[in-house]
C-alpha cells in the first residue's frame, strides 16, 4: 500500500469520528436548539441573532467540543435565515441581511402569496449556504496552506488589513469607524502583559489582571443596548405593527425552483465571495444579488411588486454569506462581522484557534464544523417550514417583554463564565457605555473585532519586531506583508478622499444655502 | 425636524468628541506614567500609540463637531426617527436597565437562580414596565424562571447557584 493509500484511510478514519460526533444525541440536540434560537432572534425585528450569539457562548461553556460546534453554527445560520420570516410578513427585515428581502418578500404578502414566499425564502436560503459550504471546503484548505508560510510581520499585515477594511469599508463615517476600532484593541491591552508579565492599568486591582473578558464585553456591548432601547421604546409608546393571522409555509414547485436556479446559483457564489471579504458581509450582498436579479430579468418592470426572483436573489446571496465568511475566520482567524467574531470566541474557548494551524491541530473537529453546517441547514428549513405559526404569533410579543427575558440571559450568561457577581456588574457597566457609543452614532462592530483581533495584532507586531532586532522594515520586507500593508493602505486611503470630498461637497452646500437666505433677510 | 436632525449629528459629535479626547489624554498619561517601556517594543508602546491614536481622532471629531460643515438638510423617514422621550428620561432607564441586570446578578447566589429569576421578572414587569396583568406577570416569572432552569440546568448542564441564604433550587 502506498503513502496516499494510507493517508486517504486516515482522511476516512477522521471523517468517520468526526460524522460519530457530529450525529450523536446530544450534538443534533444542540444544532437543533441553536437553530431554533437563531431563527428566533433573527425573526424578531430588532432582536438580532448576533444578542442570540452572545447569549449563547457561555451556554456552551458546560458542553463538549462537537455539541459546542453545533449550538453556534446553528444559532448563526438560524439567525440569518430567520431574518426572512418578518421580512416578508411585516416588511421589516428581522436581521440587516433581510433588508432586500422586504422589497418583493412583503409585496408579495400583500398579494396574498405570504406561504410560498416564505417556502421559497426557506429553500433559496438553505442552497446559497450549500453552496457556499461546497466553495468554502474547496478553497479553506488551499488559504490556510498559504498562510502557514507567513510568518509574525505577515501576519501583523494580515491583520492590520482585516480591521481597516472593517473599520473602512462597513461604517458610515470613516472616523468613527477607526475611533471604535481603536477602543476595542485598546481596552484588550488592559491586564497582565502575556509577553513581559508586567500589569497594565490593573489600578493595583485582581479582579484586571485576567484584563477584560471577551464574553463579558460581547454580551454587553450588543444585549444591552437592545434591552435599554426596547425599554425607551416601551415608554415612547411605540407599537409593532400586527402580524398577519394564519399564514403557513408553502414549498415552492420544482418548475419555480427551475426557473430561478441558475439566478440562486449565481447569487450564492456572490454572496459566498462577498462574505469572504472581512467588513462586507450579508446586507451588502442580498442587495447586490438583488440589483443582478433585477438587471438579468426579462422583466424588471416586475421587481418591487412581488417578483419572486426579488425574493430568491437575496436570501440565497445573505445565506452564502455564512461560508464565504468562514473562509478567512477558519483559514486565517479573521472574523468578517460581529456574529462570526463571536463565533471565534466561541471556538477558542474549546480550544480551537481558527488560523492556518487548526487544519494540523484539529482535522477532526474542521469535518465536525462542516457537517454541523449542513446539519444546521436541515434544521433550519425543517424548523421554518413546520413552526411559521409559532413564529407569528412570538412577532405579536412587545418587544419590552422579550427585554425581562433577555435580561435574566445577560445577566446568567454573564455570572456563569467565571460564577462570578463582577461579571454582571461589568456587564451592566459595559452595556451602559455601549448604549452611550450608540447614542453618539460610534459603530459597536469595530469595537468587537478590534476586541478578538487586537491582542493577536500586539503579538505579532511584537514578535516582529523581536525577531528583527528592532529593525521597522520586516513589515515591507516580504511580499505578503508588503502587499497586506499595502492594500490597508489603499482602503483608508480611498475612504479619506471620499471624506474629504463629501465634506468639501457638504461645505460647498451649505454656503449656498446660506447665500440663498441672506438676500432675503 | 430635518434642520434639527443635522443640529443633533453636531451635537453627538462634539459630545462624543469631548468625552473621548478627554479619556484618550488620560489613557495616554497614565499608560506612560504607570507602564514600564521594556525592551524594544515593550509592553508600554502598543497602548500608548493607541492612546496617541485615539487622541488625534476624537480631536478631529470633536473638530469636526465645532466647526466641520454637516451638508444639506436632510429629511428624516418617520421609521428612522428617534423615539419621543426626554434626555432624563433616557438616562434614568439606563440607570433602571443596569440595576436590575446587577440585582439579579447579586440575588443569584444569595436565594438561587429559579427565585430570583422569578422575582426579577415579576418586579420589572410590575415597576418599570407598569403591567398590571397578574395572569401574565405570574406566568411571565415562572415560566421563563421555569424554562431557564430546564434548559440551561438540566439540558445544557450548567451551573444553577443554589443559594446562601435561601437554598429552594
Amino acid at each position: 500500500l502506498g503513502p496516499g493509500r494510507h493517508q486517504q484511510d486516515g482522511l476516512m478514519e477522521l471523517f468517520y469520528t468526526a460524522a460519530q460526533a457530529a450525529f450523536s444525541p446530544a450534538t443534533l440536540f444542540a444544532i437543533a436548539a441553536g437553530s431554533l434560537l437563531g431563527v428566533l432572534f433573527g425573526a424578531v425585528p430588532g432582536l438580532t441573532f448576533t444578542v442570540a450569539m452572545a447569549l449563547v457562548v457561555p451556554m456552551s461553556f458546560s458542553l463538549d467540543t462537537a455539541p459546542a460546534i453545533g449550538l453556534l453554527l446553528g444559532t448563526y445560520i438560524g439567525g440569518m435565515t430567520g431574518g426572512s420570516v418578518s421580512a416578508i410578513l411585516l416588511g421589516i427585515p428581522g436581521t440587516p441581511s433581510a433588508a432586500a428581502t422586504v422589497l418583493d418578500g412583503y409585496q408579495l404578502t400583500r398579494r396574498g402569496k405570504a406561504s410560498l414566499a416564505l417556502g421559497t425564502a426557506v429553500i433559496a436560503s438553505a442552497f446559497g449556504g450549500i453552496v457556499s459550504l461546497i466553495v468554502m471546503v474547496a478553497s479553506v484548505d488551499t488559504v490556510a496552506k498559504l498562510a502557514l508560510r507567513f510568518g509574525p510581520a505577515e501576519t501583523f499585515a494580515l491583520l492590520v488589513f482585516g480591521l481597516s477594511t472593517i473599520c473602512g469599508l462597513a461604517q458610515k463615517s470613516l472616523l468613527k469607524g477607526f475611533i471604535a476600532g481603536i477602543l476595542g484593541v485598546l481596552v484588550m491591552t488592559i491586564g497582565i502583559d502575556e509577553m513581559e508579565g508586567v500589569l497594565r492599568l490593573t489600578f493595583g486591582t485582581v479582579v484586571l489582571q485576567q484584563g477584560v473578558s471577551l464574553l463579558v464585553a460581547m454580551i454587553a456591548l450588543f444585549a444591552v443596548p437592545h434591552v435599554i432601547d426596547a425599554f425607551v421604546k416601551h415608554y415612547a409608546e411605540e407599537r409593532r405593527p400586527e402580524a398577519i393571522a394564519d399564514v403557513r409555509a408553502e414549498l415552492p414547485t420544482l418548475s419555480d425552483l427551475g426557473k430561478n436556479f441558475w439566478l440562486m446559483l449565481r447569487c450564492s457564489l456572490l454572496g459566498t465571495g462577498i462574505g469572504a471579504i472581512p467588513g462586507t458581509g450579508g446586507p451588502i450582498a442580498a442587495f447586490l444579488a438583488y440589483a443582478h436579479a433585477r438587471k438579468s430579468s426579462k422583466t424588471p418592470e416586475r421587481f418591487g411588486r412581488g417578483e419572486m426572483a426579488g425574493v430568491v436573489a437575496p436570501e440565497a446571496a445573505n445565506n452564502a454569506v455564512t461560508g464565504g465568511a468562514m473562509i478567512p475566520l477558519l483559514s486565517l482567524g479573521i472574523p468578517g462581522d460581529p456574529a462570526t467574531a463571536i463565533l471565534l470566541s466561541g471556538l477558542l474557548i474549546h480550544g480551537l484557534i481558527p488560523g492556518p494551524m487548526l487544519f494540523i491541530n484539529n482535522p477532526g473537529e474542521i469535518y465536525e464544523i462542516y457537517l454541523a453546517i449542513i446539519i444546521s441547514y436541515v434544521a433550519v428549513v425543517a424548523i421554518q417550514l413546520f413552526g411559521i405559526r409559532f413564529f407569528v404569533q412570538l412577532l405579536r410579543v412587545p418587544a419590552h417583554l422579550l427585554a425581562v427575558g433577555i435580561i435574566i440571559m445577560c445577566a446568567y450568561g454573564a455570572f456563569t463564565i467565571r460564577n462570578s457577581v463582577f461579571d454582571v456588574v461589568s456587564v451592566a457597566v459595559l452595556g451602559a457605555m455601549a448604549y452611550g457609543l450608540t447614542r453618539v452614532n460610534i459603530p459597536l462592530t469595530p469595537i468587537i473585532l478590534g476586541l478578538v483581533l487586537g491582542p493577536s495584532i500586539e503579538r505579532e507586531f511584537r514578535t516582529a519586531l523581536i525577531l528583527s532586532e528592532g529593525e521597522p522594515s520586516i513589515f515591507v520586507g516580504s511580499v505578503p506583508a508588503a502587499v497586506f500593508l499595502g492594500l490597508a493602505l489603499v482602503v483608508v486611503s480611498t475612504q479619506v478622499v471620499r471624506t474629504v470630498r463629501a465634506t468639501l461637497i457638504a461645505r460647498k452646500m451649505e454656503d449656498k444655502a446660506r447665500a440663498s437666505v441672506t438676500p432675503s433677510e | 425636524m430635518a434642520r434639527f436632525a443635522k443640529n443633533a449629528e453636531r451635537r453627538q459629535d462634539v459630545i462624543a468628541g469631548s468625552v473621548l479626547l478627554l479619556f484618550a489624554i488620560v489613557w495616554t498619561v497614565t499608560v506612560w506614567l504607570t507602564v514600564p517601556p521594556g525592551y524594544g517594543a515593550g509592553p508600554r508602546a502598543f497602548p500608548f500609540w493607541l492612546g496617541v491614536g485615539l487622541t488625534v481622532l476624537s480631536a478631529l471629531l470633536l473638530l469636526k463637531g465645532l466647526i466641520g460643515p454637516y451638508g444639506p438638510v436632510e429629511a428624516v423617514a418617520e421609521e428612522d426617527a428617534e423615539p419621543a422621550v426626554s434626555p432624563l428620561l433616557r438616562l434614568k432607564l439606563v440607570v433602571l436597565v443596569c440595576a436590575i441586570i446587577v440585582a439579579f446578578g447579586w440575588l443569584m447566589p444569595k436565594i438561587g437562580f429559579m427565585p430570583a429569576t422569578a422575582l426579577t421578572v415579576a418586579v420589572t414587569l410590575v415597576g418599570p414596565l407598569g403591567e398590571r396583568r397578574p395572569v401574565l406577570v405570574i406566568g411571565m416569572a415562572l415560566g421563563i424562571a421555569l424554562g431557564a432552569w430546564l434548559a440551561f440546568g438540566k439540558v445544557l448542564g450548567a451551573y444553577m447557584p443554589t443559594g446562601s441564604w435561601l437554598s429552594i433550587f
